[in-house]
């Protein structure tokens, strides 16, 4: 099978994930978390791919794409914005940070903006209420979050954007 | 007070950090007791599980069936899921290698030697230097085969999640480690006994196992002596909301909650007064001002109407709207629900869609009767405890708060919520 | 074997029996959604939550063995109001589709609904929306996601029984929905409308057929192949207005743990199109090129007339059916075999041999070939080829209903059968063959009838009789019986069980059998 998604190189890398279980399946996450930072994202042919890859029915593929939160069909931005939403950041304001970020990109929640710099989402607890309210940005968990962090990682990633 | 864990929080996290304070010391001298000394200590200490659930450490571990001919495995609950809680991501940011001591100290008393550390799928920093102390332990002989020189072999895999709280759950956390939804499983058989690849299985938190080095070194009649009758040692309380110092504070079990508040966090930002505590992560109900003296050990806290849970302390002040705060608790819990059972499915979601017609104002009295009696049969009927945390935080608010209930129906939003931005 | 209390009553079961087994085998019925006794046990229903004394919290009784001194309640005012909020919990997000949903009537969700729900609803939010509505998800099943109660039988039965994996339920909490992959195409796709205890999936053919109360519902057991799975007739006889015509609106399995469990295959299942259509319904005469219809005594008298004018010996020629219940080959063998002397009588095949599985198909296609045998009638390749060679030579054929022009193309078997002084087809459907044969004798189908099969196995099942037989059609028994009266013979059956009781005294396999004994599931002869 000509594969597209998994390379060689990436096959190697799974196999060697998959050594450490004693049941292949068991890899299933570490190796869907590979392809998706491979490729921002894991699309439909990547999730045949990776049922192939542990010879599963792609519809089990399917069923840990819709259940985990962290893996996305479609890349997100460039800058990805995760608010958190649970109680101790909503304690300290993070609604109102929400629907700040809402109004400035002019996206709601779950989406991307149409030149694919920001993606806007809100997420659950992120086990950082030491600094609430607070947002997963890209890698970094952020905060407590002001109007002045929030603008200058905007302006950071989007030239243009106004106070 | 002394601090055992949270001493390494200002230190680097390096293992040459770590082995100036003396660390894998006792992990070396542990690997020359018996295995059953080291659960006796371990069972002396009252060390209790800190994740959540509160079960005796060593009573756990002697569950776990030794000659069945199938290998044990330990999974590390890293998942960190209860909101409020963040403990485990100090221990793994700060002092993973202390983590890994407490590791080795339980495989070797329960005879493991393949380990699993189950970390949350959005910690990045704390699982970089997670897996930068396990390839230092690696290259040191500190896990592998023949470790500290001992003939002891040890595996450690870290396996990242990937975004859900039911993650957490024990037996979610076994059926998503072996890739696939995390869908918690019917008990009994326990994880003791079919676990793992259906093998006998311990699973501890990260917590748990970091103060095993301590117990080995100083005795576990010393740890059951720092803490009450029967839950001994300390632990890392997580504090967040409306104090003025929210963070992580290591402190005795016998500690009250308004020690907590008032003596050690500063007490509530700008001199407002207290509303509601949440005393142990969300799912643990709620306790008012008067409610503050209680100890904050498992015990004491069950005797009050709530739990000890994973010590995340939840602080809201006056401004606080309880009727809202519910609203985002009960959204959390439907958001996480994995849908496997009909009541906490169908009842988080309804629940929560009820707080959401209060809030937007269409509320009528009988809603909260109503949302009794759905509260009252969330709990105690389903596969796993999540929708029994939902059941207790629920009520609490309900129960501790109806008058706030009623007035926000008839009379609408407060004019004051939270602070904003 | 642990003894415990179930309702007061004491109960003995085997060990490792669970709670709502045990309450069956003693005739307490527990409600259940997600338990199947065929599947794994999933336990997220919670509809089966009984009390257990000594234990904290109501246990399901799908999944909680039963141990000694163990003291149950399973109608206690707790378990009861439990029940209640089960119901109505599944019912929030549930649609109001009873009035366009083919479940109704046999539905889970109403049926206890009645018996344990009788509350007044209170939901007063929007219903969560799901993707599929009214979805075809494969050529036999219609999904409805809003429908389904996240019960997961129907992933169970293709991880489990098909090992297809079709099956899967997306998302989580109260956003989980049921759905499939590609499509859901597999040979036994049928059973999971059966499973599904709503009307989540249902079956495309039955589609708004006819509501479930107007059907009547008859044992029989399958001809589809040598397996012989059990199964219910269900037609509607009463109202011809609905249903397009057909009598026979579906056929669902029976269970029977010796033989298909719980299961059917599709080929089975939708096979009964036959039963309704392509029949032959009357007699019919066809000499000089003119086809007559006829009555069923001129038919006889004709067919009796024409066939005492051949030389039995030598020039005619018969073909059995393995489709033929045992009473109508025992008849068969006495009519032609004893009474008329014919020597030349052949098994044939009516169908090749086709699929076959290690769940239920069978690659035999008839119904009764180990029944044949046993009464004396074994297929021979040989002997068949050497038969339809001889053709030509032939004066007379009975045909009991093989294809023999369309079974054997490169034969040029139209010619020789237009040649033969004497033709006749008993059989059931019109093919090419009956449009050229001179007497066309009608007979009933399988449904049309009662009798036994015997299946690949050594097990003879009774087939019963479920519709009245089509316009003039009868069954091959009573044919044989008209004219072994014709011919003044001395029979003396009143009907399929007499001639099953004087099988049962003549064929040494079938001894000390009878219809009471075979009963619903049926015997096996070792």
């Amino acid at each position: 099978m000509n594969d597209s998604v998994i390379t060689p190189e990436i096959r190697k890398i799974a196999d060697q994930i998959c050594s450490n279980y004693p049941v292949k399946r068991a890899a299933a996450l570490p190796v869907m978390r590979l392809i998706q930072e491979r490729y921002g994202a894991i699309s439909a042919e990547a999730e045949l791919e990776i049922a192939e890859y542990f010879n599963l029915p792609p519809v089990d593929i399917r069923e840990l794409m819709t259940f985990y939160t962290l893996f996305y069909s479609k890349p997100k931005g460039k800058c990805h914005i995760q608010i958190c939403r649970t109680l101790s950041c909503a304690l300290r304001g993070s609604e109102a940070f929400i629907h700040y970020l809402e109004t400035k990109l002019g996206i709601q929640a779950g989406q991307t903006t149409p030149d694919n710099q920001f993606s806007l989402d809100y997420v659950e607890c992120l086990g950082a209420c030491e600094i609430a309210p607070m947002a997963q940005i890209n890698k970094e968990f952020v905060g407590p979050l002001t109007k002045e962090k929030l603008m200058q990682v905007l302006k950071q990633n989007y030239v243009g954007i106004t106070d | 007070m002394e601090k055992l864990i949270s001493r390494f929080f200002d230190l680097p996290s390096s293992l040459s950090a770590y082995k100036k304070e003396g660390g894998y010391d006792v992990a070396k001298r542990a690997l020359e007791m018996k295995p059953a000394e080291i659960e006796e200590e371990v069972k002396r200490s009252n060390l209790r599980g800190l994740g959540g659930a509160g079960f005796g450490c060593g009573i756990k571990w002697s569950f776990v069936p030794r000659n069945t001919g199938k290998p044990i495995y330990l999974v590390v609950n890293a998942d960190e899921g209860e909101p409020g809680t963040f403990k485990d991501k100090y221990i793994l940011t700060h002092v993973p290698h202390l983590l890994l001591e407490g590791i080795i100290i339980a495989s070797w008393a329960v005879g493991i030697h393949k380990a699993y550390i189950y970390i949350r799928g959005e910690y990045e920093l704390p699982y970089l230097r997670l897996k930068s102390a396990l390839d230092e332990a690696y290259q040191n002989g500190l896990l592998g085969k023949r470790i500290l020189g001992s003939s002891f072999d040890l595996d450690v895999v870290i396996h990242r999640g990937a975004g859900a709280y039911i993650c957490g759950e024990e037996t979610g956390l076994l059926e998503s480690l072996e890739g696939k939804k995390g869908f918690p499983r019917l008990k009994p058989p326990f994880p003791a006994v079919v676990g793992l690849f259906g093998c006998p299985t311990v699973i501890n938190n990260v917590e748990t196992l970091s103060y095993l080095p301590f117990i080995v070194n100083r005795g576990g009649e010393w740890f059951a002596k720092l803490g009450t009758e029967k839950n001994g040692g300390m632990r890392l309380f997580s504090v967040s909301g409306h104090v003025k110092n929210p963070g992580v504070y290591e402190l005795p079990m016998g500690i009250t909650l308004r020690e907590i508040i008032y003596h050690h966090t500063g007490g509530i930002r700008g001199g407002k007064k207290l509303k509601a505590v949440v005393p142990g992560g969300l799912s643990a109900a709620i306790l008012t001002e008067s409610e503050l003296d209680v100890k904050m050990d498992f015990d004491s806290l069950k005797a009050v109407g709530s739990m000890g849970g994973s010590g995340g302390v939840i602080v809201m002040d006056e401004t606080t709207s309880m009727v809202d705060a519910l609203r985002i608790t009960m959204q959390f819990y439907a958001h996480e629900s994995c849908g496997q059972c009909t009541p906490c499915r169908e009842g988080t979601g309804w629940i929560y869609r009820i707080l959401g017609r209060i809030v937007r104002g269409k509320g009528r009295l009988e809603d909260l009767n109503q949302m009794l009696d759905i509260g009252n049969y969330l709990g105690g009927t389903t596969i796993c405890a999540l929708a029994d945390g939902a059941q207790m935080a629920f009520l609490s608010y309900l129960k501790k708060f109806r008058g706030e209930f009623e007035q926000f129906i008839r009379d609408g939003v407060p004019k004051e919520t939270y602070a904003h931005a | 074997m642990p003894t415990l209390k179930i309702n007061g009553q004491d109960v003995t079961v085997e060990k490792g029996t669970t709670i709502i087994r045990a309450a069956e085998q003693f005739g307490i019925s527990i409600p259940h959604y997600c338990y199947h006794p065929g599947l794994s046990i999933a336990g997220n229903c919670r509809m089966c939550l009984v009390e257990v004394e000594k234990m904290p919290k109501p246990q399901i009784s799908c999944h909680i063995q039963c141990q000694d001194g163990m003291v149950v309640q399973t109608e206690s005012e707790k378990v009861k109001k439990l029940r209640q909020h089960v119901l109505e919990f599944l019912l929030v997000n549930h649609p109001l589709d009873c009035p366009v949903c083919d479940q109704a009537g046999e539905c889970r969700l109403q049926d206890y609904y009645m018996e344990h729900g009788l509350y007044d609803s209170r939901v007063n939010e929007n219903k969560v929306k799901k993707t599929a509505k009214a979805k075809p998800i494969g050529p036999t099943i219609m999904l409805d996601s809003e429908r389904c109660i996240l019960c997961s039988r129907c992933v169970r039965f293709t991880d489990e029984i098909t090992k297809t994996g079709e099956f899967g339920i997306f998302n989580r909490g109260d956003r989980s929905e049921i759905g499939v992959g590609k499509e859901l195409n597999n040979k036994y796709s049928g059973n999971v409308a059966d499973i599904c205890p709503v009307g989540a999936l249902t079956d495309r053919d039955f589609r708004f057929k006819c509501r479930v109360w107007y059907l009547q519902k008859t044992e029989s057991v399958c001809p589809g192949c040598a397996r012989g799975c059990n199964i219910t007739i269900e037609a509607n006889l009463e109202r011809p207005q609905h249903g397009g015509g057909e009598r026979v609106m579906r056929l669902k399995p029976r269970f029977n743990d010796q033989v298909n469990d719980w299961w059917m295959c599709d080929e089975g299942r939708y096979g009964y199109k036959s039963i309704d259509h392509s029949r032959i319904d009357q007699p019919l005469i066809r000499l000089d090129g003119a086809v007559r219809s006829v009555t069923w005594d001129e038919l006889t008298e004709q067919f009796i007339k024409a066939f005492k004018k051949l030389k039995i010996k030598e020039e005619v020629g018969i073909l059995v059916s393995a489709q033929l219940t045992n009473e109508e080959l025992y008849l068969t063998k006495r009519f032609f075999a004893k009474d008329l002397g014919v020597e030349r009588i052949h098994l044939m095949r009516n169908y090749p041999d086709g699929y076959q599985d290690d769940l239920l198909l069978r690659a035999d296609k008839h119904p009764n070939r180990k029944g044949a045998e046993w009464i004396g009638f074994t297929e021979n390749d040989k002997e068949t080829k050497a038969l339809l060679n001889e053709l030509a030579q032939l004066k007379g054929l009975i045909i009991f209903g093989q294809d023999i022009v369309s079974l054997f193309p490169n034969q040029n078997l139209a010619d020789a059968i237009s040649h033969l002084s004497f033709s006749a087809f008993i059989g059931s459907n019109h093919n090419q063959t009956s449009e050229l044969v001179q007497y066309v004798l009608p007979a009933a189908s399988y449904a049309e009838k009662n009798g036994t099969f015997t299946n690949f196995e050594g097990r003879v099942q009774r087939i019963r009789k479920a519709l009245p037989a089509l316009g003039e059609s009868k069954a091959e028994s009573e044919i044989l019986m008209m004219l072994a009266d014709k011919l003044h013979l001395d029979w003396t059956y009143q009907h399929e069980e007499d001639v099953f009781n004087g099988l049962s005294r003549s064929v040494s396999q079938f001894q000390g059998l009878n219809y009471k004994k075979i009963g619903s599931q049926g015997i096996q002869v070792s």
